[in-house]
């Protein structure tokens, strides 16, 4: 689904990215976990277009992504979700995921029957101003507004991030539900996120890729991952 | 993006894709009555030709509330559409024919063909330079009409247009020029109304909010503030074209940069965003520009000071301050009854 090949990623002269390579597979969901710093953000960024790494290779699906615009992956099957929690919030909730639906050419009625599918509190928020959510409301409707049309890969930046306990949950449920539906590579520090819904996990230290795990024991040994966050 | 063109289709929009409930879908109808009303009230007081002008300067401000109110883009350069407007309709009726309807379509076309040509160059620019690059444009415009083309526009002494009168539309009537801009208004802010609400006027309020974002949701949005930035200029054409065949007469002050000042007031007064704003700041800002002179020698500072006072304590305009207004009213209205 996802392969990347030795990509270096410099913000001016700094290096941050150093031959970092990573793949992931059809309906796998990778963690990236690292200290503040180690450039989890950096990677994500790259791999959307937001910054052009200097040499190596990004393929999806067996195409070379890097240089493509962000509305070109977007349409692709590529959808981004940032840390901002960032939702357009002069619009409805309803209005937020209709946005959506018409660049994916979905009908509208049909993309909101099925993310509130996902998330049925959703149905008693659709009208009301996206500016108006809380941080975990607005998480979720950004998650949801990602899931609209069809998704391929989904790039998550700490989606718990400054998040109630309870609305981890609900985001947990989500993603689960969501599990073999689609890929991910998802940003998170949340370790019990971490190893309730990875199948593989990236340890990021100093813009490099340190260790690859894809055992689930290894994942469930919180106290070891513990060391890298 | 053909989807959402083909999906724009008026009346479908869940919600108002405007900020108050007061003149919603359901009272549409309403608002026609009472613009009409407002225009009319104002002849007995004012004078036919001086609404007329009123009306033109509307139009102008809608044109541009859609390219700053909704998709944020603050031009400083507007007025080269209005000008580019009033120059191609006076030179057609001066030098090709004087039907004075031809003349109206070439005017838009031509704004809507400069519009076209110098979008693709401003809507990659944000901020201070889409203001100043939009000014460079009109700054160039100006001296054109001014200078190189003198011999087709008479330079700064302008041209004398004299329309011919095609069946009951004579442009040398005042009563009847009212009645044919008062139609031109009521249509313009019908289709912009529309426009604005249909999903076109989502994504562009969207593209105003954030963006990078509406990329990320995989629209070309270069493409949409290209159209928007056309339609804005046909707008402002379709004014230029209404401003000679009511003066009949075209000078470079059509196209002159301070002039934008007027139109930025206007929707700053108003509240930008909002159709109806813009209407009533143009309103309001004709009314300061022409009564104020008569008593006030420096008039312009009455309108630096009402600047001042929108910065600092009505954001949203006139119009945002009667929405907050009339939200609080209700909110009283629903504890009485509770």
């Amino acid at each position: 689904m996802l392969k990347i090949d030795a990509i270096n990623v410099s913000y001016g002269h700094a290096k941050v990215l150093h031959d970092v390579s990573l793949e992931i597979r059809q309906g796998e969901m990778g963690f990236i976990i690292g200290r503040n710093g180690a450039g989890k953000t950096t990677l994500l960024k790259s791999i959307i277009g937001l910054l052009t790494p200097w040499s190596g290779s990004i393929l999806f699906q067996g195409q070379a992504v890097v240089g493509l615009s962000p509305e070109r992956l977007s349409l692709a099957g590529i959808r981004y979700v940032g840390q901002e929690k960032k939702v357009f919030a002069s619009l409805t909730v309803r209005e937020n995921l209709e946005i959506a639906a018409y660049a994916c050419q979905e009908p509208v009625e049909k993309a909101i029957d099925r993310i509130t599918g996902f998330y049925p509190k959703m149905k008693k928020f659709l009208d009301t101003k996206a500016g108006l959510l809380s941080g975990g409301q607005r998480q979720i409707l950004l998650v949801g507004r990602a899931l609209v049309g069809t998704p391929k890969l989904l790039l998550i930046d700490e989606p718990t991030q400054g998040l109630a306990a309870i609305v981890i949950e609900d985001i947990n449920d989500i993603m689960s539900d969501l599990k073999q539906q689609v890929s991910a590579l998802i940003v998170e520090q949340n370790l019990a996120m971490v190893n309730r819904l990875a199948d593989r996990v990236f340890v990021l230290k100093e813009g490099k890729i340190v260790s690859e795990i894809d055992d689930k024991s290894m994942m469930s040994d919180t106290r070891k991952l513990e060391d890298y966050v | 993006m053909n989807s959402i063109l083909a999906d724009g289709s008026p009346g479908k929009r869940s919600s108002d894709g405007e900020r108050y409930p007061a003149l919603s879908d359901r009272h549409g109808w309403v608002s026609y009555v009472f613009i009409a009303a407002g225009f009319l009230a104002l002849v007995p007081i004012l004078s036919t030709h001086r609404v007329t002008d009123f009306m033109i300067f509307c139009i102008f401000a809608l044109s541009f509330d859609v390219l700053y109110g909704f998709m944020g883009r603050l031009s400083f350069g507007h007025i080269l559409y209005l000008g580019t407007g009033a120059y191609a309709a006076g030179l057609f009726i001066r030098y090709v024919d004087k039907n004075p309807v031809a003349a109206i379509l070439l005017g838009v076309a031509a704004a809507v063909a400069t519009g076209m040509i110098i979008g693709p160059i401003v809507v990659r620019t944000t901020g201070a330079c889409f203001a100043l690059i939009n000014l460079a444009f009109n700054q160039v415009g100006f001296f054109l009409v001014l200078s190189p083309l003198r011999e087709f526009t008479n330079g700064e002494d302008g041209l004398g247009i004299h329309a011919a009168q095609i069946g009951f539309f004579n442009t040398s009537s005042p009563s009847v020029m009212f009645w044919f801009v008062f139609a031109c208004l009521l249509a313009v802010f019908y289709l912009l109304r529309q426009l604005t609400r249909s999903p076109y006027g989502l994504m562009v309020r969207c593209i105003n909010e954030n963006e990078s974002r509406v990329r990320f949701l995989g629209y070309n949005t270069f493409f949409y503030k290209w159209v928007t930035f056309v339609i804005a200029s046909g707008v402002a054409g379709l004014a230029g074209t209404l401003t000679t065949l009511n003066y009949k007469y075209v000078n470079p002050n059509v196209m002159d940069v301070h002039s934008n000042v007027g139109v930025i007031f206007a929707c700053l007064i108003g509240g930008a965003g909002n159709l109806y704003g813009a209407l009533l700041g143009g309103v309001i800002y004709m009314i300061i520009s022409n009564t104020l002179p008569r008593y006030i020698q420096s008039w312009e500072m009455f309108l630096g000071i009402s600047l001042l006072l929108i910065v600092f304590k009505f954001r949203q305009g006139v119009w945002g301050y009667l929405g907050d207004l009339w939200s609080y009213y209700q909110r009283k209205r629903e504890q009485g009854k509770s």
